[in-house]
């Protein structure tokens, strides 16, 4: 009987087979999307998302909320400035501030930078978290931060994360000024990889978030806040900044909403424009575009000013906050010299001149209205108002019936949609409403708002 | 089976010829092989398994068994065994010696029942009929050749109990959907594997308007055209028989894979002997079997009112009077109506023709066939049709007497043009029914063409002015629907394998099969410059599917005996499986010139759509069977599964199976009647593997951030490349689904075959079944592939079988089938419901807990002991608890004004799932004419009509013929007349609240503005329909002219020539086109969506076969 050949080579490619089937024949990566991501990749992925979480949804809302813009035409826009949002309304900013380029990826970036001993990039890095994480705090009270990344996290209290913030500043302002490390160089969109510029932003940063506290803390968060911003922003040359080109999706988000989207549903707010009118600022036309009739008009006039350019740097941290903080603080821990000299360097900044004889209570107004005006488009105008109550600003009309918080500026907003669908340790839209958004136990505050803001502005 | 048998014959004949060549002289076995009435029997098996020698018997029954020499001594025992199919194997034993003669005869009794029978079991595995312990569903050719279905999933409809077979459409090319036993996956297709000759196939259906994610969202089975199941393929006429697996316990030797069942098809080989031509030529007339019932007596308008001469010229401009069906009474004013459901339709043509020539000698067999299909499709204009070209080659030859090798290649033409359809301006059915009866869609010399300008015209565009070329019409023009758009789909599919089996000893077998299928799909779209919404301009989509797939299955079957009353076989095997999927296609947009449909006569191009997706399998399996006493046979088997798809902490699964069957008519007494009592019982688990990649931490480069639509930022910026994690979490702890089950029953036949009943229950629990669990962000992950789900799936089948009538000249056959199947979602954990397509239209077909999988979640109208009670729960100041008390469960709430309350509370609205579902069949023989029929009965279940609630709103429907008079009285519509009371002469049924009584008119009140037009009230409670329908599938009479002339004068041995139909007639209550469709064909798992689907067809067919 012949012995056939092909019977063998069939064993033999068989054996093959089964030789192939070790792990590695079951291992097959996704073809579609890469599996690896470079420290440069993520590091860049992380500042598109973080821009994209300052100038949106947050940022129009803060805009609205204070009365800078107003929405019209009837659709979500006009809501939001009514004051009637949802959970669904800010679940993407929430969802952005986390995952998909957020925290998740900045993470991984220090964990990296902290391997390779790239301190320079890492305090970058550490910059950025207290930065996002910050405007969490400010915007939804509680946040999870200690446990992030786990399954469930659970919120931590507010004031421990700003302080935990503060110390992680400390380190990153250490990192840099270790002047180990090449850093990110180029990939920096913000600074270029510019040591000096980035401890002036983190010192800021820390001024920032000390007053955020100085409503429960009072003079110690305001004496903090100023030793920081002593050594915070010294020009507009040194303001943090978002980068934008004039590619489709790397423009300047207010623009693309604006001119691409809905179409000016967003216009200037009369606070806003009647106040720079009645003192003839001269960033008005940066602000806004006029009415048909050539005047600027509140509730008319577009958001249309130079500002909307596709590749304008939206200003998040500048040294025009960083001199109003320092007034600030210098106001409310009684020096009002100094304070008057800082009111006075910020609108110089601007072209604005100088005040004199100002003091008490009407030093302090005229502080907060400056900050109000420098403070256009950016989220932390919000958070100003929740601690200064700015006189000026009154409840917008019609704002009853849907509004979520009937009769007072929101003081924050709803946890995100599908955080709250998915951990168990975010309490429901009604008891955040109810117990003014303090879970797990701690004792409930004023109403719907956050811990570092327990009085409404009335 | 044929195929086996032949094979063995083949090889057994082949092992003589070196044994000629053997120096000692050969021992010889002779003798003649009888039936119990003493006639002789040809054809029968006589071997001696011992010595691998074997024979048939020749035409007077007589047999010659000739041994080598050098495999005998002197006084060897040995077992002669004689075996056919359809007589009572029989052994005996007899002494042999080199150089002597033995005379052994056999008087075989009748096996009318089979029971010896082999029957392919899956992976490479066979078992006799009466060994396998498990419910048995088998479709022999003949069945598959009377369905006249091109397809040969469609032709398994009403073959199987519990075997639910939907066509999608009556549209030729369209796809069929096949389920066993109920849904038990979410994240699965919810199709059943397909096997060719041992080999996987790729089944799947695709929509080429998913090409196009940012215009269909992914949606493309809903709202493009139909689509094929890629088993069509197949050529049905090359089929020799179709093993239906329907549970985990018959599937297991398929493990993660059989999760829905598995379907075995073994093609035709080639036997052994003369020649054989047949050629087998069909002509099938085709015509839609219902079309819509329309209205054609009120006009184009609103609330009686028509709209002026020009102003339905463009629907940017005029929406209003233009776009519905409530204008006046055509009937006094005389103005001509047309009758829109039928204008579209034409009678279809299918030619089929099948020539297959086979043969063989005695070591060599071969089949081969050529094929042609061409099907011009009922619709009107060129742009509906379907062909298929197939060849078939397959081959075995013997290398040595135990060694053989196999071919078997399969080339196939597939292409087909589809009209658009669904949820879809551009779709025919979409246009065609909204059009007002006053409107004429297609003039005498330019149809849908303005006989001016010859620009696209449509109901709410009127006069189309030059300029208009790239406007959108509001709703495509019909015509222009059926005669413009090219929607085209070419598949060019290589598939088969190649085997080679080896007995290096009589008791062992190791076979080895390399099989592989290998397809390109090219896909075209092209929607001309006028199509309306978003393709006003011109689209063309184009891209092309590639898939490969390739198999490797080594096994290795051993017999072995133990003493004469016990012996089986054990079986190991091992398999490889790498399958491939390639997708790449683009979006061009705004056409330059209005043809060709080419992307570079676009003006500007989409990113391109490029996914790929690969799959890699590896496992080993076993099965051992143990039979005792020629009546307990017990089977053991387990196949363990590696997956690409599986998380790395479970790269392999064991999936097992245990069956026992026992045969009692021995404990009976051996009564002379009886031929089959088995009692049998059977356990397996199968499951279903995930899908590619839910296992792998992906990096994105999508838009982060945004505002609204449109809006955000690339992780890429300023130049420098970025990346962001993907929202999803790579699943590090992902199993496959498991479906465990348990099945028993028992198979009960009379010796003469003349009836047969089988029952069978099952109870199946599906395990593990994956979701996509949402995640807290703050885990830095939004979703992830988690095993969260448990579904069960029980219920009963039963086949009764029979031959009242058996005489020489005259036979009937009647057969019933019938299977009901009762689906529970058990849990599903971190989620109250999930859609089974998540991305569909609503209603959703779901999976909720403590519910049948499948049902319809959507809104309701407010009804005692569904919507929830106490104050304020439904209707706003009024406790349903107070007012339901004592009304029946699902008494309608009227409201104070006489109508029904929309319940602002989602609920379970319907079941699309049915009760239970049937066949009966019969075929009635009288000397050479054969009648045979088919019924198809599906009972319960309800289907979505969505189709009649948009017309109502449109005022099209037959129904609102019958409307009341509205007006605008101050800015408030009041209507009269046509007064209707709710619970009794509409929506019959128990109704409670303030309104319950009251007569109110219906009108455009209800019609349009109220709750009826469910796709746009979103009350789709309200568009739930009986879907029970029994069909008439087949009736055929055929006629065998075979006679020594025709032989002699011709050469053709017999000329079969049968008339039949298709689809003949349904009698349902259903009052859409057809209760057999389904929107997402054979994409979606969600059952029973009617919404613009096309209608289906009926056939009138006339086949002719000539048999050499």
């Amino acid at each position: 009987m012949p012995r056939p050949n092909a019977i063998r080579l069939a064993l033999v490619a068989s054996l093959a087979g089964v030789a192939a089937c070790s792990s590695d024949f079951l291992s097959v990566d996704d073809p579609n999307q890469p599996t690896r991501a470079s420290t440069a990749q993520l590091f860049v992925g992380h500042q598109a998302a973080e821009f994209a979480v300052q100038e949106g949804s947050l940022a129009m809302a803060a805009c609205l909320f204070t009365q800078q813009c107003a929405g019209v035409g009837g659709r979500f826009v006009e809501q939001m400035g009514e004051y009637n949002f949802n959970s669904g309304s800010f679940s993407g900013d929430w969802t952005q501030t986390y995952a998909f380029g957020g925290l998740v990826d900045l993470r991984e970036v220090e964990k990296r930078t902290q391997e390779s001993g790239d301190r320079t990039w890492l305090g970058i890095a550490r910059v950025w978290e207290a930065f996002s994480v910050g405007t969490a705090a400010s915007i939804w009270g509680d946040v999870p931060y200690s446990e992030i990344g786990q399954a469930q996290p659970h919120l931590d209290p507010q004031l421990q994360v700003y302080d935990n913030l503060q110390t992680l500043l400390t380190t990153a302002i250490a990192d840099l000024q270790s002047g180990t490390g090449a850093g990110p160089g180029a990939l920096d969109l913000v600074y270029g990889g510019d040591r000096q510029k980035w401890i002036r932003a983190a010192n800021t940063l820390k001024a920032r978030l000390y007053l955020h506290t100085a409503e429960v803390r009072g003079a110690a968060a305001y004496t903090a806040a100023i030793n920081a911003a002593l050594n915070g922003i010294q020009s507009p040359a040194g303001d943090f900044r978002s980068a934008h080109t004039s590619s489709t999706s790397e423009r300047n988000l207010w623009y693309q909403f604006q001119e691409t989207s809905f179409g000016n549903d967003l216009v200037a707010g009369s606070l806003l424009v009647n106040l720079m009118k009645a003192r003839s600022d001269p960033r008005l036309p940066e602000y806004f575009g006029t009415a048909d009739d050539g005047t600027y008009q509140g509730g008319v006039s577009p958001l249309r000013g130079t500002r909307i350019a596709p590749d304008y740097r939206q200003p998040f941290l500048s040294y025009i906050e960083n001199e109003l903080i320092l007034a600030e603080a210098y106001q409310r821990t009684g020096n009002d010299a100094a304070a008057l000299t800082h009111l006075n360097l910020a609108r110089a900044s601007v072209g604005l001149p100088a005040l004199a004889g100002l003091a008490g209570t009407a030093l302090f107004q005229a502080i907060v209205a400056e900050k109000y005006i420098a403070m256009f488009q950016n989220i932390e105008a919000w958070n100003d108002y929740k601690r200064t109550c700015f006189a000026g600003l009154g409840l917008v009309p019609r704002s009853s019936s849907q509004a979520v918080t009937p009769g007072q500026v929101p003081g924050r907003v709803f946890y995100g949609q599908t955080e709250e669908n998915a951990n168990p340790n975010i309490p429901s839209t009604a008891s955040q409403l109810s117990n003014g958004g303090v879970a797990e136990g701690r004792p409930s505050l004023h109403g719907f708002r956050n811990p570092n803001d327990p009085t409404a502005c009335s | 089976m044929r195929r086996l048998r032949g094979l063995l014959a083949t090889l057994v004949a082949a092992a003589l010829a070196p044994a000629a060549l053997a120096a000692q002289e050969p021992a010889v076995v002779t003798g003649r092989v009888t039936n119990a009435s003493g006639g002789p029997e040809n054809a029968v098996l006589v071997r001696i398994n011992s010595l691998n020698v074997g024979t048939t018997s020749t035409a007077d029954g007589s047999y010659r068994l000739v041994v080598p020499g050098s495999r005998i001594r002197a006084g060897t025992q040995a077992t002669v065994t004689a075996s056919r199919v359809g007589l009572a194997p029989q052994s005996r034993t007899v002494t042999l010696s080199p150089g002597a003669s033995v005379t052994q005869n056999f008087q075989l009794g009748s096996d009318a029942l089979r029971l010896n029978e082999l029957v392919v079991t899956g992976a490479g595995t066979t078992q006799t009929r009466v060994e396998i312990g498990s419910a048995r569903n088998n479709v022999p050719a003949e069945l598959i050749s009377r369905s006249n279905e091109s397809n040969v999933v469609q032709a398994l409809a009403g073959k199987a109990p519990n075997v639910e077979v939907t066509a999608s459409s009556g549209e030729p090319g369209s796809s069929s959907y096949i389920r066993m036993r109920g849904t038990r996956t979410i994240s699965g297709s919810g199709q059943p594997l397909f096997v060719v000759d041992g080999v996987p196939i790729n089944n799947e259906s695709f929509s080429t308007s998913n090409f196009n994610p940012i215009d269909e969202l992914g949606t493309g089975e809903i709202s493009g055209t139909t689509q094929s199941n890629r088993a069509v393929d197949l050529n049905p006429e090359d089929i020799e028989s179709v093993e239906i697996l329907k549970g985990a316990a018959a599937g297991a030797l398929y493990g993660a894979r059989a999760g829905q069942g598995v379907v075995l098809i073994t093609t035709k080989t080639g036997r052994t002997g003369a020649t054989r031509y047949s050629l087998k030529s069909t002509l099938s007339l085709d015509d839609v079997n219902r079309t819509y019932p329309l209205q054609t007596r009120y006009g184009q308008g609103r609330r009686g009112v028509a709209p002026g001469e020009h102003s339905c010229d463009d629907p940017n401009v005029n929406g209003g009077l233009c776009t519905r069906s409530w204008g006046p009474d055509l009937t006094a004013s005389g103005i001509p109506v047309f009758n829109h459901a039928t204008e579209a339709y034409d009678t279809g043509r299918e030619f089929e023709n099948n020539l297959s020539i086979s043969g063989g000698s005695e070591r060599t067999t071969f089949y081969m066939s050529l094929s042609r299909v061409d099907n011009s499709g009922v619709f009107k204009g060129p742009n509906n049709w379907f062909d298929r070209t197939t060849v078939r080659l397959k081959g075995t030859h013997f290398l040595a007497q135990n060694f053989s090798l196999g071919g078997n290649v399969s080339f196939a033409d597939t292409r087909g043009s589809f009209i658009q359809r669904g949820n879809n301006v551009n779709g025919l059915q979409l246009g065609l029914l909204r059009t007002p009866p006053n409107f004429n869609n297609c003039l005498p010399e330019t149809c849908y063409l303005d006989p001016t300008t010859l620009l696209h015209r449509s109901f709410r565009m009127q006069h189309p002015q030059v300029g208009s070329e790239s406007s959108t019409r509001g709703f495509d023009n019909p015509f222009f629907a059926l005669f413009e758009p090219e929607n085209r789909a070419q598949v060019g599919r290589v598939f088969g394998n190649v085997t080679s089996s080896w007995l290096p000893r009589p008791w062992l077998t190791l076979a080895y099969t390399l099989g592989a299928d290998y397809s390109t799909d090219e896909r075209l779209e092209g929607a001309p410059q006028a199509s309306s919404d978003v393709s006003a301009g011109g689209r063309v989509t184009d891209g092309k599917i590639v898939d490969y797939q390739i198999s490797s299955d080594l096994t290795a079957t051993a017999r072995y005996r133990l003493s004469h009353a016990f012996n089986g076989t054990v079986t190991l095997g091992q398999s490889l499986n790498n399958r491939n999927n390639r997708v790449l296609a683009t979006v061009g947009r705004t056409l330059v010139a209005p043809e060709p449909f080419k992307l570079s006569n676009t003006v500007s191009r989409d990113p391109p759509y490029d996914y790929e997706t690969v799959v890699h399998n590896s496992s080993v399996f076993g099965q051992g069977t143990f039979e005792a006493w020629d009546q307990l046979y017990l089977t053991l088997a387990a196949r363990n599964d590696g997956s690409s798809t599986f998380s790395a902490n479970h790269r392999r699964s064991w999936f097992p199976k245990a069956s026992v069957a026992w045969n009692a008519v021995n404990l009976l007494g051996n009564p002379e009647f009886l031929g089959l009592f088995k009692l049998r019982a059977a356990y397996g688990e199968a499951g279903q593997e995930p899908l590619p990649f839910l296992t792998t931490n992906a990096f994105s480069s999508s838009i982060v951030g945004g505002i609204s639509q449109g809006t955000g930022f690339t992780p890429t910026q300023s130049g420098y490349g970025g990346l962001v994690s993907n929202f999803v979490k790579g699943a590090d702890d992902l199993r496959p689904e498991r479906t465990k089950e348990l099945e028993a029953g028992f198979d009960i036949g009379l010796a003469s075959g003349r009836a047969e009943v089988n029952f069978t229950f099952y109870n199946a629990r599906t395990e593990d079944v994956i979701l996509n669990v949402a995640l807290p962000p703050s885990s830095f992950y939004t979703r992830q592939a988690q095993n969260a789900g448990t579904f069960r799936n029980r219920g009963v089948e039963l086949a009764v079988s029979g031959r009242p009538v058996d005489r020489h000249n005259l036979t009937w056959d009647v057969g019933v089938q019938w299977g009901t199947n009762r689906s529970r979602v058990l849990k599903l954990e971190g989620v109250d419901w999930v859609a089974l397509d998540p991305l569909s239209i609503t209603p959703f077909g779901v999976a909720k807990e403590g519910e049948p999988v499948g049902v319809f979640y959507d809104y309701g109208v407010v009804r005692c002991g569904l919507s929830p009670e106490g104050q304020d729960a439904a209707v706003e100041g009024v406790d349903l608890a107070t007012v339901c008390a004592g009304a029946p469960k699902g008494a309608v709430y009227i409201g104070e004004d006489g109508f029904p309350v929309r319940d602002p509370n989602q609920r379970v609205i319907g079941d699309p799932n049915p009760d239970w579902t049937g066949g009966f069949n019969t075929t009635l023989r009288v000397g050479r004419v054969e009648l045979g029929g088919l019924l198809d009965i599906r009972h319960g279940g309800v289907i979505y009509n969505g189709t009649r609630g948009a017309l109502y709103s449109y005022g099209t429907h037959k129904d609102t013929e019958q409307r009341a008079t509205c007006t605008l009285v101050a800015g408030d519509e009041v209507c009269t007349g046509n007064e209707k009371v709710f619970g009794q002469s509409i929506l019959p049924g128990a109704v409670v609240g303030p309104g319950a009584g009251m007569a109110v008119p219906i009108g455009e009140n209800w019609y349009r503005n109220g709750l009826g037009p469910c796709p746009f009230s979103d009350v789709a409670e309200l568009c739930m329909e009986d879907g029970s329908y029994v069909k008439l599938r087949e009736l055929s009479l055929g006629y065998d002219f075979t006679s020594g002339w025709l032989t002699r004068l011709t050469g053709v041995r017999d000329v079969n020539v049968r008339v039949a139909g298709r689809n003949l007639h349904t009698w349902t209550d259903y009052t859409g086109y057809d209760p057999e469709t389904n929107l997402g064909g054979a994409i979606q798992k969600t059952r029973g969506m009617d919404y613009f689907n096309m209608p289906q067809t009926r056939s009138f067919v006339i086949s002719v076969s000539l048999n050499h």
